[in-house]
C-alpha cells in the first residue's frame, strides 16, 4: 500500500455513520500529518530491517460491517480459562461474544460519545498516526483507584477475512492509584491477507500495577504492528510479556516512560520464526525520575529462512539519578538461513546509575548436547531440552496460571512442528 | 567388557592415538595415566562418542559388539558412563528433569517401567546422602553456579543413578580439595562389583590413593608404553614420565 492508496480508505472512515462525529476532525488531523510523514523507508534508522515490500504490494480495505459477521470461527481453539474476553471480529466489537465485565468502565469510545477521554497519537511515528486516522475501535479501561482485579481481561483480536483487511484498534488504559489489572491482548486468526495496526496507551498512576500480556499467533500472511506507549507514574509496575509465534512479519514498537521515583518496569518477549517471517521488538525505556528499575529481555529462537530484530533503547536522563537497568537480547538460531539483527543501546546523561546490557546470537551448543546424549537422550530430545531451557525461564513472568500453561501449550506444539 | 584393538584416531587431520590396545574385563578397574596431551582425554571421547573425532584404524568392543556405528546415547543407553572432566552448564534445564529423563530414557531402552516423580525421587534421595549432596542440587539448572567440586560431585551422581557397566571417570580429581575426593571416591568404591568395569583417566596419582586400580597403564604420544599394577602409580610419581620417553 502506498500513501496514494489511502486516500479512498479514509473516506470510508469519514463517512461511517455509526461512529461519534466527535473524533472526526481528529481522525482528520492524523491522516493528514499522515500524509506529510509518509510511509517509512529503509534510509530510516529504525525501519532499516523491517521488510515492508509485502506491505507496499497490498491493497488493503478497511472492514466494513458486512466483515463483522461471524460464520464460521472455531473459538474453542482459542479459549483460556479463568479471564473475561473482549472479542473483536475483523475489527468489529462483538457484544455477544464477549463477557460482562461489571466491576470496571469500558467504554467503546467511537460509539459511546459521552466520555471526554482526549484521543491522541502520542508519537508521530506513521503507523501511530495511520491507526488514530482509521481506527475502527477505541476501547477505554478505567480502574477505581485501590481497585485489584484478579481476573485479567482478555482482548481477543480475531482476523478471518479472504478481503484483504485493514484494521485500527485503540486501547486506552488509565490505572487509578494502588489498583492492579492484568491485560491479555490476544491476536489470532487465519486469514489470508490481514493488517493490524495496534495502538495501546496506558498511563500508571502512583502505586498501580499493569500486567501486559500479547499473545500474537496470526496465521503466516497477516502483518501485526503494534505500538505501546506507556506513562509511568511514582513507584507504579509495568510488566510487559509477549509470546509471538505468527504472524509473517510484526513489529512491536513499545516506549515507556518512567516518570515518577521509584517506577519499575519490565518488558520481556519471546519469538519463534520459521518459513520466512520475521518478527521484531523495537523498544524505548525512558527514565526521567531517580531511583526506577527498568529490565528488557527479549528471546527469538529462528528457524529456516525466518529473521528477527531487536532493536532496544535505554535513555538515562539526567535527572535519573540511581537508575537500575538491565537490557538482555539472546537468540537461538536454530537454521543456517536465519537472520537476526539485533541492535542493543543504552544513553546516559546521569552519573550514578547502574545500567548493563547485553546480546548474544548463536546456534545449540554442540558440548551440551553432546553432554545430554552421553546420559542416553537422543538427539531430538537433546535438541528440545536445550531449546526448551533457552526459553522457559521467561514464563515465569506470567503469574496466571491457565494464561501461563495456554502460552507453553503454545511453546511445546511450536516445538514439535519445527525443532523436531 | 572393553576391547580395543590398535585404534588409531584423529581430529581435525591431527593423528591423536596411534594403535591403543586394552582389555577391561567385568570388575576390573584400570587406570590411563599420561601428561597432556598424550591423548588420554581422546581415548575417552571416542569410546563415548563425541563426533569431532574419526577413528582411523583398529575397533573398540563393549562385550563383544562393535561400538564404532553407535551413536552417543545408544553407547550411553548399553552401559557406558563418562563422568566429564568439564561437566557442562545446561541453563534453564532443571537437574530433576534432566536425571528423570535420564534414567527413564535409559529404563525404557531395559524395557522397564518408567518412573513417576515420587518414585524417581525416592530413588535420588537415597543417592544423594551416598554422595553427601543437599537436595537443593536437584532444583537448580544442570551445573548452573556449581563449584568445581559440586559438579563432579553431580556426575558420580549420574553415575549411580545410571548404573552403567562400563564407568570412565576423566580427570575427575581436578579441581577437587581433599574431602570431595574422599566423598567421591566413597562413592566409586561402593559401586565397584564383580560386574562392573572402570576406567580412570588421570593425570596424577593422588585419586588412586583412595580407588585402587587393577591396573596402571601409561599412555605417551598416542601408545600405551607400559603397564602394570598399582605400584606403578608410585613408581611414575616418583620418576615422573620421561624414563619412559623413547
Amino acid at each position: 500500500m502506498k500513501v496514494e492508496n489511502f486516500q479512498s480508505e479514509f473516506e470510508k472512515v469519514l463517512n461511517k455513520t455509526n461512529f461519534s462525529k466527535k473524533f472526526k476532525p481528529i481522525q482528520e488531523k492524523a491522516f493528514h500529518q499522515f500524509l506529510d510523514t509518509g510511509l517509512p523507508s529503509k534510509k530510516w534508522e529504525d525501519w532499516r530491517f523491517t521488510k515492508l515490500n509485502k506491505f507496499s504490494k497490498t491493497l488493503y480495505k478497511v472492514s466494513e460491517t458486512e466483515h463483522s459477521q461471524i460464520t464460521d470461527f472455531n473459538f474453542s481453539k482459542h479459549h483460556i480459562s479463568d479471564v473475561s474476553t473482549l472479542t473483536f471480529f475483523n475489527g468489529h466489537y462483538k457484544k455477544e461474544f464477549s463477557d460482562h465485565i461489571p466491576e470496571i468502565e469500558i467504554i467503546d469510545g467511537l460509539i459511546d460519545s459521552k466520555h471526554k477521554e482526549e484521543i491522541s497519537s502520542p508519537t508521530d511515528s506513521p503507523f501511530e498516526l495511520l491507526n488514530t486516522a482509521f481506527m475502527d475501535s477505541s476501547f477505554n479501561i478505567f480502574t477505581k483507584k485501590n481497585q485489584i482485579l484478579e481476573k485479567p481481561i482478555r482482548f481477543l483480536i480475531v482476523s478471518s477475512s479472504e478481503d484483504k483487511l485493514m484494521v485500527s484498534p485503540k486501547i486506552n488504559i488509565k490505572l487509578e492509584e494502588n489498583s492492579e489489572l492484568t491485560l491479555i491482548e490476544h491476536h489470532v486468526g487465519e486469514s489470508s491477507n490481514f493488517f493490524i495496526n495496534t495502538s495501546t496507551h496506558a498511563q500508571l498512576l502512583d502505586n498501580s500495577k499493569l500486567r501486559h500480556i500479547r499473545i500474537q499467533s496470526n496465521s503466516d500472511s497477516t502483518i501485526n504492528f503494534s505500538n505501546i506507549d506507556v506513562n509511568q507514574d511514582q513507584n507504579s509496575q509495568y510488566t510487559f510479556f509477549q509470546f509471538a509465534s505468527g504472524p509473517e512479519l510484526s513489529r512491536l514498537n513499545i516506549h515507556t516512560k518512567l516518570n515518577g521515583q521509584g517506577a519499575e518496569c519490565s518488558l520481556n518477549g519471546l519469538s519463534l520464526s520459521s518459513s520466512s517471517q520475521q518478527l521484531g521488538a523495537h523498544i524505548i525505556t525512558n527514565h526521567f525520575s531517580p531511583n526506577c528499575i527498568s529490565k528488557q529481555n527479549f528471546k527469538n529462537i529462528l528457524q529456516d529462512k525466518s529473521s528477527g530484530i531487536f532493536n532496544g533503547k535505554t535513555i538515562v536522563n539526567i535527572d535519573a539519578q540511581k537508575t537500575d537497568s538491565k537490557q538482555s537480547n539472546k537468540n537461538l538460531l536454530l537454521s543456517k538461513d536465519a537472520i537476526m539483527n539485533s541492535n542493543p543501546q543504552l544513553e546516559i546523561y546521569a552519573d550514578d546509575v547502574k545500567c548493563s546490557h547485553g546480546s548474544t546470537t548463536g546456534s545449540l551448543d554442540e558440548e551440551a548436547l553432546f553432554y545430554l546424549r552421553s546420559r542416553g537422550l537422543s538427539l531430538d530430545r537433546a535438541r528440545n531440552l536445550l531449546i526448551r531451557g533457552f526459553a522457559t525461564e521467561l514464563f515465569d513472568i506470567i503469574k496466571h496460571e491457565s494464561t501461563k500453561s495456554f502460552i507453553s501449550d503454545r511453546f511445546e506444539n511450536w516445538l514439535k512442528k519445527n525443532a523436531s | 567388557m572393553l576391547t580395543i584393538k590398535n585404534l588409531h584416531a584423529e581430529i581435525d587431520n591431527k593423528s591423536i592415538l596411534k594403535g591403543v590396545d586394552l582389555e577391561i574385563k567385568p570388575g576390573e578397574m584400570h587406570a590411563i595415566m599420561g601428561r597432556n596431551g598424550s591423548g588420554k582425554s581422546t581415548l575417552s571421547n571416542v569410546i563415548t562418542g563425541r563426533d569431532n573425532y574419526l577413528i582411523t584404524n583398529g575397533s573398540i568392543h563393549l562385550e563383544n559388539e562393535s561400538i564404532v556405528d553407535w551413536t552417543p546415547e545408544k553407547r550411553s543407553l548399553e552401559g557406558i558412563f563418562m563422568s566429564f572432566q568439564y561437566p557442562v552448564v545446561i541453563p534453564g534445564v532443571n537437574n530433576t528433569y534432566f536425571l528423570k529423563a535420564a534414567l527413564n530414557a535409559k529404563r525404557k531402552y531395559l524395557g522397564q517401567k518408567e518412573l513417576d516423580a515420587a518414585g524417581f525421587l525416592k530413588v535420588i534421595k537415597e543417592k544423594l546422602n551416598e554422595l553427601d549432596m543437599d537436595p537443593k542440587f536437584l532444583q537448580r539448572p544442570v551445573n548452573q553456579g556449581f563449584s568445581g567440586g559440586e559438579k563432579k560431585r553431580n556426575e558420580i551422581l549420574q553415575m549411580l543413578t545410571l548404573e552403567p557397566k562400563l564407568a570412565i571417570l576423566d580427570e575427575t580429581d581436578s579441581g577437587l580439595d581433599i574431602d570431595a575426593l574422599k566423598i567421591i571416591a566413597e562413592g566409586v568404591n561402593r559401586y565397584r562389583n564383580s560386574k562392573r568395569s572402570f576406567l580412570v583417566i588421570t593425570h596424577y596419582q593422588r585419586l588412586l590413593k583412595y580407588i585402587q586400580p587393577d591396573f596402571i597403564h601409561v599412555l605417551i604420544d598416542g601408545k600405551i608404553v607400559k603397564s602394570g599394577g598399582k605400584e606403578l602409580a608410585l613408581e611414575l610419581e616418583e620418576k615422573g614420565y620421561n624414563w619412559l620417553d623413547s
